[in-house]
């Protein structure tokens, strides 16, 4: 019987795997290549900044635009493309830039250079851009996208539409017109508060780096024209029905509540949340639906004959594994009650150490896609 | 090499004691602790009489929480014991109180606020916000109280983001004097960058675990902030150490005996041999990072264990108080301080 997320992988096209930072998410997103590419469908997996070793397992020596081929013992098309986070900005200003001296201007521009590298949403847009290119090409059934480490799970999905907001030309050409129109003299009469404002920018800022910022947004306005509907086109491919979303938990407070956001807001976005994986989950073991006893422990290291100082070690190390489960549990359990009931919940173990090689992400199959999960 | 024969013109001169200083940034990986921890530091400060503020940014209030109180609004300080206090700062509030004191008109400011500009400001050119938020932080530890004249805080702990934006906070300053160089903001980032730079008075500790992901970006982010940045580093905390041993072979044994016993047994057997594989697997996986880690950052460093908890709570924290507290008493002693100011 295929389980659940089997199913996933075999009806859509795309799977973006949200959550946030450091939760497993990179390596959840290759597992579930892999899975995919060894069912037989030609698979590319979208990752971000992955382990050396893993990386080193995917093939991905260095940063490519380009998806490489990753060998694959058993058969199968599985290609891995790691995306490159810090010239996102950049790569955006050449792509639209409609000649070469617009688009060096800006690019020598300091006031681009210094804040190019924290300006929001860039990497996410780019991502997605990136996504739709190659979801078009035809090349492959299925993509599977990891999203950049934010804090919040939402921030990829809202990126696109701050960068719009950021963009919008109006906001863009406000901000250059004091100085397009050749004086602040038309400003502060056209509205004295923000003449005020700006005369006090120009006092705290000194001219030279406010004319720096000004030219800047004068070369980026007519840079984006057609922006806005490219950012709905990319909307639309995250709502399409064989676009399904994966969000990648840890049983931790704050892991939790930043997820259960997540879910609040899933209608709002109007994407589909297809499964909900739990890492990193410890369990806590019941016999007849009871944690066994210290005494009753002991017994049983009696049984298998071990040293009374190692017994000693070995309950205490139980116990304290115990109280972890049970911590986990409780804090799942209370979540669950919030994940819609039409996604899957799949819970993996805490299994000691990075996965680094194909082998150890196809191990990782044995709990992603038991099919009792 | 004795202590007598090394050239003392070829050492960097000694940094004062970490106690003297009045900002400690604490940075680290998501996930890594980093909020528990600047808890912990602070706290150790207080214990030595230090008035010491623990500045969360664009945190959920978990400072607060951590320590059993309600977080109070942004930009407002909790406090929580005599000598101990917590506050969420976030950018753009700091930015608004920041503007608030260069417009100080409430009828304008309402006008700035509602505007299209100002909110392009706030959400698009997140440098300014890093900018405000460090310009903030700095404000509080050097605070007054306009009654005495005193500083209100000796210490303020930051609890910065997680990495990639720590060091965006941490470079702001830096970017900001250069775009520019005259006028207010020029001027301010140069005190920024001064005192940041400063080591009588500014510290940076690192938080990690000693797992793969972590440790590469500690040590990247150890060789950006002591060599880009050029700031002066404090403790590295290693966090979350599994430091049980168990015999791999002796736990074979072990699991081959288990399966001779009967199903009910045998359950519970196999559950207690399976835990101590990972128990041991974690531990030395931890031993391994720790190692490549303190191979390649040269800081003076501090080790907490996991902790094992259902739920982490108030004891947990003043048990790692007290490891936390032996092991820095312990460095500060074998640290030679000359005694003297920077600056």
């Amino acid at each position: 019987m295929a389980s659940a997320l089997d199913d996933i992988l075999a009806k859509h096209a795309i799977i973006v795997c949200a959550g946030s930072g450091g939760v497993g998410k990179t390596t959840t997103a290759a597992a579930l290549a892999l899975r995919a590419a060894r069912s037989g469908r030609r698979t590319l997996v979208m990752t971000i900044d992955p382990a050396k070793r893993l990386a080193d397992a995917l093939g991905l020596e260095s940063l490519a635009d380009e998806p490489v081929d990753v060998p694959l013992p058993g058969g199968g098309t599985l290609a891995a493309l790691m995306l490159d986070q810090k010239g996102a900005w950049d790569r955006l200003v050449e792509r639209h830039a409609p000649n070469a001296e617009i688009r060096d201007k800006i690019l020598r521009n300091r006031f681009y250079q210094h804040l190019s590298q924290s300006f929001a949403g860039s990497q996410e847009y780019m991502a997605i851009e990136q996504l739709r290119a190659l979801h078009e090409s035809g090349r492959y059934d299925l993509i599977v996208v990891d999203t950049p480490p934010t804090r919040h799970a939402l921030d990829f999905l809202e990126a696109p539409q701050r960068l719009a907001d950021f963009l919008d030309r109006s906001v863009i050409r406000w901000f250059v017109k004091p100085y397009f129109s050749a004086s602040w003299a038309t400003v502060r009469m056209f509205n004295r508060t923000v003449g005020f404002l700006f005369r006090r920018l120009e006092e705290a800022t000194g001219v030279s780096a406010l004319v720096e910022v000004s030219e800047f947004f004068t070369a980026m306005a007519g840079l984006f024209e057609n922006f806005e509907p490219r950012v709905r086109q990319v909307y639309q491919l995250l709502r399409d029905p064989r676009t399904g979303f994966v969000l990648v938990v840890a049983p931790e407070e704050q892991v939790l509540q930043e997820a259960e956001f997540f879910i609040s807001q899933i209608e709002r976005l109007g994407v589909s949340l297809r499964a909900v994986i739990v890492n990193r989950m410890h369990r806590e073991v019941l016999v007849r639906g009871r944690p066994p006893r210290r005494q009753a422990l002991m017994t049983v290291l009696r049984k298998l004959r071990a040293a009374p100082e190692l017994a000693e070690g070995l309950a205490a190390n139980f116990d304290d594994y115990q109280a972890l489960g049970r911590g986990d549990m409780l804090r799942v359990e209370a979540f669950q009650r919030l994940v819609p009931r039409q996604a899957a919940l799949v819970m993996v173990p805490n299994l000691p150490g990075d996965i680094h090689s194909l082998d150890g992400l196809a191990a990782l199959h044995e709990y992603l896609f038991s099919a009792a999960a | 090499m004795s202590e007598a024969s090394q050239t003392p013109s070829m050492l960097p001169p000694p940094a004062p004691p970490i106690l003297h200083r009045r900002l400690w940034v604490v940075v680290g990986k998501g996930g890594v602790g980093k909020t528990t921890v600047s808890v912990l530091l602070a706290m150790w400060a207080a214990e030595h009489g230090k008035r010491v503020l623990v500045a969360e940014v664009d945190g959920a209030g978990r400072a607060a929480s951590l320590l059993g109180v309600q977080p109070e609004r942004l930009g407002v300080a909790k406090r929580v014991r005599p000598n101990l206090a917590v506050m969420s700062v976030e950018g753009a509030a700091a930015l608004a109180e920041y503007l608030a004191l260069i417009l100080p008109v409430r009828r304008v400011l309402d006008v700035v606020f509602s505007s299209r500009i100002y909110q392009y400001f706030v959400a698009a050119a997140p440098g300014l916000k890093e900018l405000m938020t460090i310009g903030k932080i700095w404000y509080e530890a050097e605070r007054t109280d306009p009654e005495t004249g005193d500083r209100v805080w000796d210490l303020v702990v930051m609890d910065a983001p997680a990495t990639g934006h720590s060091l965006q906070y941490l470079g702001m300053p830096k970017a900001a004097r250069e775009v520019f160089q005259t006028g207010l903001v020029g001027r301010e980032s140069q005190r920024l960058v001064d005192l940041l730079s400063n080591p009588a008075r500014t510290a940076v500790h690192i938080v990690t675990t000693a797992e793969e992901m972590p440790v590469n970006e500690s040590v990247e982010m150890y060789h950006k902030i002591s060599t880009d940045l050029a700031l002066p580093l404090g403790y590295l905390v290693v966090n979350r150490l599994h430091q049980r041993r168990f015999d791999t072979g002796e736990l074979q044994r072990l699991k081959a005996n288990a399966r001779r016993l009967p199903q009910a047994d045998r359950v519970v057997a196999e559950a207690i041999v399976d835990r101590a594989f990972e128990e041991e697997g974690w531990s030395s996986i931890n031993r391994e990072y720790l190692q490549r880690l303190l191979e390649r950052v040269q800081m003076p460093h501090v080790e907490l264990p996991f902790v094992f908890a259902e739920e982490f709570g108030a004891t947990h924290l003043e048990r790692l108080r007290q490891v936390l507290s032996r092991q820095l008493a312990a460095r500060e002693q074998n640290t030679t301080h000359h005694g003297f100011r920077l600056g």
